[in-house]
């Protein structure tokens, strides 16, 4: 490792690495050493003072706990490094002071022989809303318009199974849906707690590969953190994003038409449907927050305008 | 009430340079060199690693072998000739960074190559003196060599890593049964303070430094374990290169196929603190229940520890290397090692 | 905003590598041009803000607010404000809120960068400063590398090619060429973008915004009118680190100053004729125009390719024009102002970020 040089008398010396720095990055050091995955990476030719001669790989890392951290990337081999490889963390030493005294910091290497599927993977149309808009109504009329190019996609669930429950949900045990997560079998999994336990939502890589091999395009119904997990997982456009709004022309009348929806269903209890209109307040504020993630965001006024609106769209994406 | 070692660990980087690249470099004879020391190739550390990355690394390999919590060790030893500082502990740094708890002794050892033993026996006395309950044991050099002279050939880079506990621990794989060592003033190799390289003595360093030493720390040994060479069934000698533990071996009766499985100098070099221990190491992988084992290390100035052990269960083999090694070139390796 | 500000006095040095001018020249230059176009004199301003970031980094001088002010006849009184590269804008909406609580009448607002006496090394681990020193710069991290990973991910995401990506920088230079002030003023045919020397694969030489010396001055007042007003001053914030943020191919810190701007001004986007953007990076360019709303994620590219509806830095941008940190927000609304007088358009739109827009500011102008 290249000692510094002394630095020039007028110049304002960049104290990074004083000591009191390094004593309170030992923290840090514990966290990143985690395995995680590469969600970009970049090459930097001229690195910044501190720092040995590039070219340094550097990569943006998605730890194992959900965190993600910037990081050195070691690559030992030629194999170029792709979006999606797996890294391990190991201890570096990352700059030695003028003074001698030593800064370490993880470093994130990528152990040969992984190959990651380049390819785009093909799309996935997505609707997401709060709960009572009417997206399993639109997913199920989409499926009978246009029936030949799209099939929905199951939702995996640890929940017990309610009356009223459409065919979209599969059970499954906590114990097996944790066991599909640590084997990577799902595109994307999230946990959302309720009154008494945690659900646990997500999608099996292999149900929507399978739709694919079809040629047909997977349905999924989902809601943000799903939807989230989605676009990372396949890339933002894989992802035909919908999302479908209640009609109404401030927020308080579209949670109002959400409530008569919800009651009319009649699947719910009234501290459900309380629980369930609180986080409809979240999905709506979800669309102006995260507006990168939705292609459109549709009013489910008419919901034959809307299948239509979809339907048009799957028969120019499956024409293409 | 004996100790034992409950995991292992290793880490050796995954560069090479053959010792027929660094012949070329010198315009020596690379048959030559290769037939003299016996060693085709030696590690490298690459600019972000040093004694505390290697440490630390194997440390980490071997608690997670041992599957003891980290907060479990109160004793962190670690044995090197190239320690990052001169002054602020090797130990101590691997000790936070594996998150021990605070309440651990740690200091760093030097007695050359065999500063690594030397942390297994104080570890190994704590325990049977029931001081500690775990404790770890680190060899770990990133050996610096004057560019030009033969040690280049074999100063390498290395270390191996020892949880060690009571016997009764669930997780015992070897157990210590003696230990013992021999000490003198012995001026074969030194580096004075402030010197960036080591300086060494020529063909004195053979006789009256390793051979003697290692013979009478064996002889020792095998005389308080009141055990026969034929009845040991895995040798490790220090490996200064390939043909000195060869030579201890032949004159003390051991043979070629108990040394063979601690024998890893030909293609990775001397690692120095962590060349014996990375012997035992290999062994520990392959070794069967039952099976003893006797370590001798060797440092300059000079010393032998000597160990007889006890395998108390089959060896366990480390997950394979995520790495391939990569070979370099001697232009790369003057840029790495310049700073080191 | 509750009284009308008028922009009444605007003035720029060259961009460029000034090695005969200190920080104190390079502000002295563009306040006297400033004040020799004002409807005012010197005596009229009651305030004076200067906006910098690496004055203490490159030239170990802070204080920048008393060294302009010292530059008046009647040294008023002074401040400075930093936000990394939105310094600019920032000194700007200071500005606004001073002369809208009617603490101040008339406003100086000098932004000010000199970049090029240190080593580029140096200078790169200051402008680190834009970002988390914590969280982003330890692994060896530049700005150029932080817009490399994001540029790599949008890639990766939108399937953008490299080749695409050319049009972005070319048509920046393309339009610098009738720019006096510009430091850049030849054209560059789009195929040379990718082949200049990498700096943080993907992003090439031609994609980044040079190192650059310089000054542009404004200033602004209630009491004396002209035809540009300030019609929305907004700041926005987000994460300082990228690693903090949900996705890094769109910024938080535009939507919402963008959304508030528009508010502010009671416009649509579609109003606006003229948008002096932050292209720091040119990928930054395609993400500013999808969060401002004027493309759909992955789409902005097309505004490169074919015409626009409103014009696009048609100054030069950060690419051609140069990017002394602090002076760029400034430079922009001066650039608007221009573009709007000549066009006698009503509405145009100065896009100002700091960091990997951490803050963002964005000021509408409106011509009478």
């Amino acid at each position: 490792m290249e000692e510094q040089p002394l630095p020039a008398a007028s110049t304002f010396s960049l104290m990074r690495n004083t000591p009191a720095a390094i004593h309170r990055a030992q923290k840090d050091l514990q966290r990143k050493l985690q395995e995680g995955t590469i969600l970009s990476f970049t090459t930097v030719h001229h690195t910044p003072e501190g720092f040995p001669a590039g070219p340094r790989n550097i990569g943006l890392i998605e730890l194992e706990d959900g965190q993600k951290v910037s990081g050195h990337l070691i690559s030992e081999t030629d194999q170029p490094i792709a979006i999606g490889m797996k890294v391990l963390p190991k201890m570096r030493l990352s700059s030695v002071n003028t003074q001698g005294l030593r800064t370490y910091d993880v470093s994130y290497e990528i152990p040969v022989q992984q190959t990651v599927k380049q390819e785009f993977p093909g799309y996935v149309l997505a609707l997401t809303g709060p709960s009572g808009v009417g997206k399993t109504t639109v997913s199920v009329l989409l499926s009978t318009k246009v029936g030949k190019y799209v099939e929905r996609v199951p939702i995996l669930t640890t929940r017990e199974p309610k009356e009223g429950d459409a065919d979209e949900y599969v059970h499954v045990s906590p114990e097996e849906f944790l066991a599909l997560k640590n084997e990577g079998k799902l595109a994307t999994s999230t946990c959302i707690p309720s009154r008494d336990e945690k659900r646990w939502y997500g999608y099996r890589t292999e149900d929507i590969d399978a739709i694919w091999q079809k040629k047909m395009i997977p349905v999924i119904i989902t809601e943000m953190n799903l939807l989230q997990g989605l676009s990372s997982h396949y890339g933002r456009r894989s992802i035909l994003s919908f999302g479908l709004m209640p009609p109404g022309k401030s927020k308080r009348q579209m949670l109002s038409s959400l409530l008569h929806r919800l009651r009319d269903r009649g699947r719910d209890t009234e501290k459900q449907i309380e629980d369930r209109l609180k986080n409809a307040e979240a999905d709506l504020d979800f669309f102006k927050t995260r507006s990168e993630l939705f292609d459109d965001v549709i009013v489910n006024d008419n919901v034959d305008t809307v299948v239509g609106q979809l339907g048009g769209l799957v028969l120019e994406r499956v024409k293409a | 009430m004996k100790s034992a070692i409950l995991g292992f660990g290793i880490s050796i980087p995954s560069r090479r340079i053959t010792s027929e690249e660094i012949a070329h470099a010198w315009k020596q004879d690379p048959e030559t060199m290769k037939a003299g020391l016996g060693v085709t190739e030696k590690s490298v550390p690459d600019a972000g690693e040093d004694t505390f990355t290697l440490a630390f690394e194997a440390g980490r390999q071997a608690i997670e072998l041992a599957d003891i919590k980290t907060s479990q060790i109160s004793a962190v030893f670690v044995g090197s000739e190239s320690h990052p500082y001169a002054v602020k502990p090797t130990s101590g740094m691997v000790a936070a960074a594996l998150e021990c708890d605070p309440f651990c002794h740690c200091a760093d050892l030097e007695f050359a190559c065999k500063a690594g033993t030397a942390a297994m026996q104080i570890v190994d006395s704590m325990i049977r003196s029931k001081q500690i309950s775990h404790g770890l044991a680190i060899g770990a050099d990133c050996a610096q060599s004057k560019p030009g002279d033969a040690l280049e050939y074999t100063a390498a880079a290395g270390a191996a890593a020892f949880v060690m506990g009571s016997t009764d621990n669930k997780n015992a794989l070897c157990q210590i049964d003696q230990t013992l060592s021999f000490t003198t003033d012995t001026p074969d190799f030194w580096r004075a303070n402030g010197k960036q390289h080591p300086e060494h003595a020529g063909r004195f360093t053979g006789e009256p430094a390793y051979f003697h030493h290692v013979r009478e720390a064996t002889k020792g040994i095998l005389e308080v374990g009141k055990i026969k060479p034929e009845d040991i069934d895995h040798v490790v000698f220090h490996m200064p290169n390939a043909k000195f533990p060869s030579r201890i071996a032949k004159e003390l009766g051991f043979t070629k196929e108990q040394l063979e499985h601690g024998f890893i100098v030909p293609t990775v070099g001397n690692t120095y603190s962590a060349c014996s221990p990375l012997g035992l190491a290999h062994v520990l992988q392959q070794a069967k229940k039952s099976d003893r084992i006797l370590l001798v290390s060797y440092g300059s100035g000079a010393g032998s520890d000597a160990f007889l052990m006890t395998m108390m269960r089959d060896g366990v083999a480390l997950a394979p290397d995520t790495r391939e090694t990569t070979y370099i070139n001697y232009c790369e390796y003057q840029k790495l090692t310049a700073a080191h | 905003m509750q009284s009308p500000i008028y922009l009444t006095g605007t003035g720029q040095t060259r961009f460029g590598e000034h090695w005969d001018m200190s920080i104190k020249d390079l502000m002295e230059e563009s306040i006297d041009a400033a004040i020799e176009n004002a409807g005012c004199t010197a005596l009229d301003i009651d305030m004076v803000i200067v906006a910098n970031m690496l004055g203490e980094v490159a030239s170990n001088q802070a204080h920048l607010g008393a060294m302009a002010a010292s530059l008046l006849p009647h040294h008023p009184p002074a401040l400075r404000a930093e936000a990394a590269c939105a310094s600019g804008a920032v000194a700007l909406h200071t500005a606004c809120a001073l002369l809208e609580s009617g603490k101040a009448q008339t406003v100086l607002v000098v932004g000010v960068e000199k970049m090029t006496d240190i080593a580029p090394s140096k200078i790169a681990a200051g402008l680190m400063g834009a970002a988390d020193a914590e969280k982003d710069a330890p692994c060896g991290l530049t700005f150029p590398g932080i817009f490399g990973l994001i540029a790599n991910r949008y890639m990766h995401e939108f399937n953008l090619s490299r080749e695409r990506l050319n049009h972005v920088s070319a048509r920046h230079h393309k339009n610098g060429v009738k720019n006096p002030f510009a430091q850049f003023r030849k054209e560059i045919p789009a195929e040379a973008i990718s082949m200049s020397p990498k700096v943080a694969d993907p992003l090439c030489m031609l994609d980044c915004s040079p190192i650059s010396d310089g000054a542009a001055s404004v200033v602004l007042s209630t009491k004396f009118e002209s035809p540009i007003k300030i019609a929305a001053s907004q700041l926005a914030t987000d994460t300082l680190s990228i690693t903090d943020r949900p996705t890094i191919t769109s910024f938080a810190a535009t939507k919402d100053a963008m959304s508030a701007a528009l508010q502010e001004a009671n416009i649509e986007r579609e109003e606006i004729a003229h948008i002096e953007l932050h292209d720091c990076f040119s990928i930054a360019a395609l993400i500013s125009l999808e969060d401002m709303g004027f493309a759909t994620p992955g789409n902005a590219i097309a505004l490169y390719e074919k015409e626009s509806p409103m014009t696009i830095n048609q100054s030069g941008g950060l690419k051609a024009c140069g990017h002394p940190v602090a002076a760029t927000g400034i430079k922009q609304v001066i650039d608007v102002s221009k573009q709007l007088k000549n066009s006698k358009s009503s509405y145009g739109l100065a896009h100002n970020f700091g960091g990997a827009a951490a803050t963002c500011g964005i000021h509408i102008l409106s011509h009478a």
